[in-house]
């Protein structure tokens, strides 16, 4: 597929994307050019640009012109094999959100050369979580666990192709995932750059809170310590946890829910089926991931990471995976009706 | 000795207009000048700073227009000779002080120059100062060449001390910035001692009976512009059209009739005395003539007076027929020019003439030397760097936010050479004040960011009350100083902060930090060239609240230019250059837009102008596929 010229490509994407406050801050088509910013939370045009080709428009998962671009066994999508893993390391577990099975995995494949680098997500500081090019344990470490919103990393795995970066593992949500692949088959040199990327994991997600909402309620909350830890325990707790200077407090998941974004609802992908290997939490176990194997790719790399040591398996109970895809058909369901009767749907007339 | 020192005079000299007007003002022994630099007033100090090295007078470059003409006002309480020189919307500036003055009188002559830029072209108004005379009370006077400009600011001292009043002459950007023969006169003694009379004090005190005496002191300059020999008619007796003109347009309305052939048809009323006008002088030409029109620059100043006496003397001259800008016949905007005569005469007298003949006589010397340009800051300008900081920041924060302006080089922000990131611009230090009210608004819902700068001097001139009032007020204000160390867009006159002073004195200079600080004001300071650096400091401190101050500090590139120059060697990589790419579209020469990058039409990609550029290095790190490589010198 070859890309068309087409002299409104930016200003489409600033239209019915980011005006419409639908963008997914998931980073695509930051990076590549100086128009638009990942910048504290958001993505942000800079400037305004007038070149007559557009692969920001062609890569972000939101504006779709072409059809959808993700495979539709529905459900979890393809996979080899679901089943349960959490890391050996002790530093890592403490660390990391559940069972530090992301963590163990890169920190394994760096070991072992099998990957370079990757990119991954810090904790933020000053201005919101963003995307980070991890190269060692440490680096690793700084950012693991779950920050409940987006951090436009696909600008930092953009910016290191164009630096020459190889063989890099890109950790990132499911639209991020699926813009790796629009950027496959739709970007001229696609298959160069993606074949710069040789680990794909996907994080299970429902939903990202808008980073500048978040922190302003937080702000007035008077959480004014940077945040080391967000957590939502799975259901029915219903509380929105945030850890500052190691003390949890609880807020209502109500009083979050406001802060999703809006481009989420269109999202029919809970488990990245785009991704090598999908790893979520599991409902019900705690400290245990559930790690979706999809790829050739992937199951080689997460079994490196069981014969070197780094991680430890179970077998996934039957009940949590007919659980498990029964809540990605539901969120397929809930994107396709949002699409039909949403903004984007009335955006591609 | 400069020319301009020249102690015997009865010579023919070249002299631009504003060195005719300081020359003039030396030969009538003039002891305190003071002024602020704006064009086209600026060389008339300059020139003066100049001529103190020689000659026994004070000179200085005041902090603004008002405290200038007040300090010179002192020299003339103490019986001195005094000038004060500014631009035209300096005399706004001067005004609250001038009404005032004139109300208490003066005693050593006053002048006051103001030198009126029609058109704008190097202002960002084309205000008439003229209006100041008739509100203030006081005569004035316009040359129409700088051999009238000396002269007459020579008289105008003589008038100002007969009459003890403040004379106001009014110059022209053509008048003030024409070079020209000009015969000089022999310079007097310098030898006034200052003494200030305490039997004889100046106030406004009692009101009524001081404006009476302010009146009766203009009733009998009137008297002596009736016979001045600065008005000077010529034309038939009767002509057909009476043509009453000052300044330059008078200039350009002979030149009209000449080309036209009109001389014995139409006369010219010369007036150099335009306020109060001169009653009977006046009476005699309009009797003599059914028809007048009117030539001067901006404002319908002469049309109105005359049209006023026209109207007393209704029942004695009858109806005339006044062609002018009430009739429509002269614009009432912008500048006159002779091709506008030509075209005004041609009217009326209904002769056709080329309408190109000086478009076609202007094209025929230049050719295509000079291809069209836009407003741009100079390769290295440290603001291009501040606000393209600024307008990353204010992208990042994505709220809609803007920059509050003010008055210098930096009013090009509002155009792309400045990201057009500015969106208000008016009086020198209006972008503190307006700013301090947009940091009040945000209880009412109002949530855009507001930047607001100002430069160096003007933080001095003005802006400096504003500051305090937006601390008095715990205003959002986020203040950028953009220090360039210099009045650089006048031509870098000394102020305050810099060390030195007019003269050349070393002097303690004014520490804006510690200014700041001293009110209370959070400061810091960063540097304009490190954009990303700057951009993250600008969004950290948009995200805060109450008055701050971030000091952008960088020499003038001119000024720099001279001092030791830059460190890079700029080139483009033509390799790595995307050009109009997608991942590029240009975007040095389209959206950055140094002069000093300019795209390779044969290639299609970019190149560095080894000419223009100085090799400041911002561009470096605004490339996005690092095209741009700075190699140090």
């Amino acid at each position: 597929m070859t890309v068309s010229p087409n002299p409104e490509g930016q200003s489409r994407l600033i239209e019915e994307i980011i005006d419409k406050g639908i963008c997914v801050r998931c980073g695509a088509c930051v990076g590549l050019c100086p128009y638009f910013h990942f910048f504290d939370g958001k993505v942000v045009v800079m400037d305004r640009c007038d070149a007559d080709t557009w692969n920001c428009l062609q890569l972000c998962p939101r504006a779709n012109p072409e059809g959808d671009i993700l495979n539709e066994s529905g459900g979890i999508g393809s996979y080899k094999t679901v089943t349960m893993a959490r890391a050996t390391d002790k530093e890592i577990r403490e660390t990391s959100q559940y069972g530090g099975t992301v963590s163990s995995i890169i920190i394994s494949g760096l070991q072992s050369d099998q990957i370079g680098s990757a990119v991954l997500t810090d904790r933020g500081g000053a201005t919101s979580p963003e995307g980070r090019l991890a190269r060692n344990r440490k680096d690793v470490l700084d950012c693991a666990g779950s920050r409940y919103s987006a951090s436009g990393s696909l600008s930092i795995l953009n910016g290191c192709i164009k630096d020459g970066e190889d063989r890099i593992a890109m950790v990132g949500v499911p639209c991020q995932m699926e813009a790796l692949a629009r950027m496959r088959e739709l970007m001229p040199d696609g298959e160069e750059r993606y074949g710069r990327v040789s680990l794909k994991i996907g994080l299970f997600c429902t939903w990202a809170l808008d980073y500048r909402q978040l922190d302003a309620f937080l702000k007035k909350e008077g959480v004014k310590d940077p945040v080391n830890k967000f957590d939502i325990p799975p259901p029915p707790s219903e509380v929105f946890r945030v850890q500052t200077q190691g003390k949890w407090r609880d807020f209502p998941l109500s009083q979050i829910r406001p802060f999703v974004q809006k481009g989420c609802s269109f999202c029919q992908d809970m488990t990245a089926q785009e991704a090598d290997l999908s790893v979520g939490t599991v409902e019900g176990i705690e400290g245990w991931n559930t790690v979706v194997l999809r790829t050739d790719k992937g199951a080689e790399i997460f079994n490196e990471a069981i014969e070197e040591g780094w991680l430890e398996t179970q077998a996934f109970p039957e009940d949590n995976l007919e659980h498990l895809k029964e809540a990605a058909q539901n969120k397929r369901e809930r994107g396709k009706k949002s699409i039909i009767k949403g903004v984007r749907g009335q955006a591609w007339e | 000795m400069g020319i301009i020192s020249h102690r015997s005079g009865e010579i023919d000299v070249l002299l631009q207009g504003n060195e005719a007007i300081a020359r003039g003002a030396l030969e009538a022994g003039v002891l305190f000048c003071a002024g602020y630099p704006g064009n086209p007033s600026s060389e008339i100090i300059e020139t003066l700073i100049e001529a103190s090295k020689e000659l026994p007078i004070y000179v200085e470059w005041s902090v603004n227009e008002k405290v200038a003409l007040e300090a010179a006002t002192a020299a003339s309480f103490s019986g001195c000779r005094a000038l004060v020189s500014m631009k035209q919307n300096g005399v706004n500036v001067i005004s609250d002080f001038l009404i005032h003055l004139t109300l208490s009188g003066i005693k050593g002559g006053l002048v006051l120059v103001t030198c009126d830029d029609p058109s704008g072209v190097s202002s960002i108004n084309e205000e008439d100062a003229r209006a100041f005379a008739p509100l203030a009370e006081i005569p004035l006077l316009e040359p129409s060449t700088p051999q009238e400009a000396l002269d007459m600011t020579r008289w105008a001292f003589e008038l100002s001390e007969q009459i003890g009043n403040v004379v106001m002459v009014r110059s022209l950007t053509r008048i003030s910035h024409t070079r020209t023969n000009v015969k000089i006169n022999d310079l007097p003694d310098f030898e006034t001692t200052p003494r200030f009379d305490t039997n004889a004090p100046f106030h406004t005190f009692p009101v009524v009976e001081k404006h009476k005496k302010r009146q009766k002191k203009l009733d009998q300059a009137m008297e002596m512009f009736e016979t001045s020999s600065f008005n000077r008619y010529k034309g038939p007796t009767e002509p057909e059209l009476l043509i009453i003109g000052s300044g330059c347009a008078r200039s350009y309305a002979t030149e009209a009739v000449e080309i036209l052939g009109l001389r014995e048809r139409v006369g010219i009323l010369h007036l150099g005395t335009t306020w109060p006008l001169p009653k009977d002088l006046a009476t005699r030409h309009l009797r003599a003539s059914e028809r007048v029109l009117f030539a001067e620059d901006v404002d319908p100043f002469i049309e109105n007076s005359v049209k006023a006496l026209a109207a007393d003397l209704g029942n004695e001259l009858g109806t005339k027929e006044f062609f002018g800008k009430a009739s429509g016949h002269i614009p009432s905007t912008g500048e006159t020019s002779p091709a506008l005569l030509l075209e005004v005469l041609g009217e009326i007298f209904h002769i056709s003439w080329k309408n190109s003949f000086y478009r076609e006589k202007i094209a025929a010397l230049i050719g295509d030397a000079t291809p069209p340009r836009e407003f741009g800051f100079c390769p290295g300008c440290p603001h291009r760097g501040s606000y393209y900081a600024i307008k990353t920041a204010l992208a990042w924060d994505d709220r809609d936010g803007f920059v509050s302006g003010d008055i210098g080089c930096y009013t090009l922000g509002i155009f792309p050479t400045g990201f057009s990131q500015v969106k208000s611009v008016h009086a020198m230090g209006s972008g503190l004040g307006l700013a301090s009210g947009f940091g009040k608004l945000e209880k009412f819902g109002f949530d855009q960011p507001v930047v607001t700068v100002c430069g160096d001097s003007t933080f001095f001139h003005s802006g400096f009350p504003a500051l305090v009032n937006a601390k008095f007020n715990d205003s959002d204000i986020l203040l950028l100083i953009l220090d360039n160390s210099a009045t650089a867009m006048t031509g870098f006159q000394p102020h305050p902060g810099t060390g030195t002073n007019a003269i050349g004195d070393r002097v303690e200079p004014i520490d804006i930090e510690a200014v700041c600080r001293s009110l209370g004001v959070d400061v810091i300071s960063a540097d304009p060239y490190d954009t990303e650096e700057t951009a993250r400091i600008i969004y950290d401190l948009i995200k805060r609240t109450g008055p701050r101050v971030l000091v952008l500090r960088r020499k003038c590139a001119l000024v720099q230019g001279r001092e030791g120059g830059f460190p890079y060697k700029m080139r483009v990589d033509q390799e790595r250059c995307k050009g109009e790419e997608c991942g590029c579209g240009r975007y040095c020469t389209r959206i950055f837009r140094c002069p000093g990058l300019i795209w390779d039409e044969p290639v299609q990609k970019a190149k560095v102008d080894e000419v223009i550029c100085v090799g400041c290095g911002i561009c470096a790190t605004v490339c996005p596929h690092s095209a741009i490589i700075r190699e140090e010198k």
